[in-house]
């Protein structure tokens, strides 16, 4: 498992977290209204900003989870920002475009 | 005689008792037992089944069709009542297995729940679970060798890690340790997160080899006791669970007594039998059998007379220890103070971090050898003029 842990983004159940420091943010949309921190609270079960200090990928997996699953009839639009370890800001989008 | 009666207390028995400070007469190894009490006991103290989770987000999609709050009860029920039962020595292999699993299941249950240390509490309560009567515990010794070499591997293939990027980000921002700034501040810019990063890197590496083989493992006992309590006191935090549930599972390398240990002290001192009687009452596993050396028990061991009336001595095994040293042994061979220990650390009297920081600090000095020329020079002191010390019993030496 830490081998596999090397190829896939999410290291669930890997003895492998990323041990790193992630500051985020989220704007989030559903069917045209945009989300107040405390929508997005109680929708993700995870605060509209703050610090991730496992991996990033595990943020995009329970955005992108919810959104395949409890949110699949409504229409989201979700932008994630966030900085690894201090590093450049990076910007994810769900729907995530192909 | 004293053979029968220390085998008597190493097997299992049919009704063990019910004290959750005693270790022995249970289906599990007393070490494998205090370990998985450990990790309870830190679970029961820190409130953590306030934290299960109801299915949200599973791994598994099937647990979406269950009443969340139904879940949530009976996880709740089988997680408190097998860790109460797992401390009073209650079906302890059947009480290891269901606290593992309820946390599995909770961890399967929700990503948001999810993270390293509670799937390591799972794991190693459910390789407790696992352990038959009179196994070697080598799972759980692979489970240890696993984790640091997990950690270790990842963090060499991170290139922030590598560069002290994210030792940098995490001291001086997210931390804002002023010692750490401070310190950087007087070395080229990034050199002391770089070997931090890398310090770290091959600490966890070391482990992993150093858990692997046998002659190396009282090294990796203390160099993972110096690092994770280090980052303790680094970072003040015990990492919710992970500071306990490590430190826990060295106990499966530990060398626990097999036998009764002999400590031979000096019959005809007042003071001697006085402590005598009074740590006796808290040696449940009868671990300790204490014999005045005026008995001849010194002689088989070669142990004089003239350096049994100078000091106390421990034998455990092919091992014999005097004065200060034996005292720590006495310590670290009696689950009272590992229960205690862990207790006042989970759920600290005052001020948690500062209690933490002080408390380990001071524990690490004085296992250390740096302390034990205070620590013997102290015990002679005492031994000397024990003859002084007023005790109930009265004193012939002197």
């Amino acid at each position: 498992m830490i081998v596999y842990a090397r190829f896939v983004p999410s290291r669930y159940f890997c003895w492998a977290p990323y041990h790193s420091q992630n500051h985020y943010e989220m704007d989030v949309t559903v069917n045209g209204r945009v989300l107040t921190a405390g929508e997005i609270q109680r929708r993700y079960r995870r605060p509209q900003k703050g610090i991730n200090s496992r991996t990033i990928e595990d943020q995009k997996d329970i955005i992108a989870q919810y959104e395949r699953t409890y949110g699949k009839n409504e229409r989201a639009e979700v932008t994630l920002r966030y900085r690894v370890n201090g590093g450049a800001e990076q910007t994810w989008h769900w729907p995530q475009q192909k | 005689m004293a053979l029968a009666a220390t085998e008597v207390a190493q097997q299992p028995q049919a009704s063990p008792s019910w004290n959750p400070l005693r270790c022995t007469g249970t289906a599990l190894p007393p070490a494998v037992l205090l370990m998985a009490k450990l990790i309870a006991l830190c679970l029961l103290l820190t409130n953590h089944a306030r934290s299960l989770p109801e299915p949200f987000l599973p791994f598994l999609p099937v647990l979406d069709y269950f009443d969340p709050r139904l879940f949530r009860r009976a996880l709740w029920v089988v997680y408190v009542g097998s860790a109460t039962a797992l401390l009073f020595n209650r079906w302890v292999r059947t009480s290891a297995l269901l606290l593992g699993s309820s946390f599995l299941l909770a961890l399967m249950a929700s990503k948001l729940y999810y993270s390293n240390h509670k799937v390591l509490c799972g794991v190693v309560l459910l390789l407790t679970g696992l352990q038959r009567p009179g196994q070697d515990p080598w799972m759980l010794r692979y489970q240890v060798v696993i984790v640091y070499f997990g950690a270790g591997i990842n963090k060499l293939f991170d290139a922030d890690w590598r560069s002290g990027q994210f030792f940098e980000f995490w001291a001086v921002e997210s931390l804002r340790q002023p010692w750490y700034t401070l310190a950087a501040g007087w070395l080229p810019p990034m050199a002391l997160s770089q070997f931090m990063g890398w310090l770290t890197i091959i600490t966890e590496l070391a482990l992993a080899a150093g858990f692997l083989m046998r002659r190396f493992w009282p090294y990796a006992i203390w160099g993972g006791i110096l690092f994770h309590s280090g980052l303790l006191l680094f970072t003040s935090s015990t990492f919710t669970m992970f500071y306990f549930a490590m430190l826990a599972t060295f106990l499966v390398f530990a060398p626990w007594p097999q036998s009764r240990v002999l400590v031979l002290f000096d019959g005809d001192c007042g003071f001697c039998n006085q402590t005598k009687n009074w740590l006796e009452k808290f040696d449940f596993d009868r671990r300790f059998d204490w014999q005045p050396f005026q008995n001849g028990g010194g002689q088989p061991w070669g142990i004089t007379d003239a350096a049994l009336q100078k000091r106390l001595h421990l034998v455990a095994g092919e091992k014999i220890y005097a004065g200060f040293a034996a005292c720590k042994m006495m310590l670290l061979y009696n689950p009272v103070f590992y229960l205690a220990t862990a207790a006042l650390l989970a759920a600290p009297p005052l001020a948690p971090a500062l209690f933490r920081k002080v408390f380990v600090g001071a524990m690490l000095l004085f296992f250390s050898p740096l302390f034990s020329p205070i620590g013997e020079a102290g015990y002679d002191l005492v031994a000397r003029n024990r003859h002084r010390i007023p005790a109930k019993d009265r004193c012939q030496v002197g």
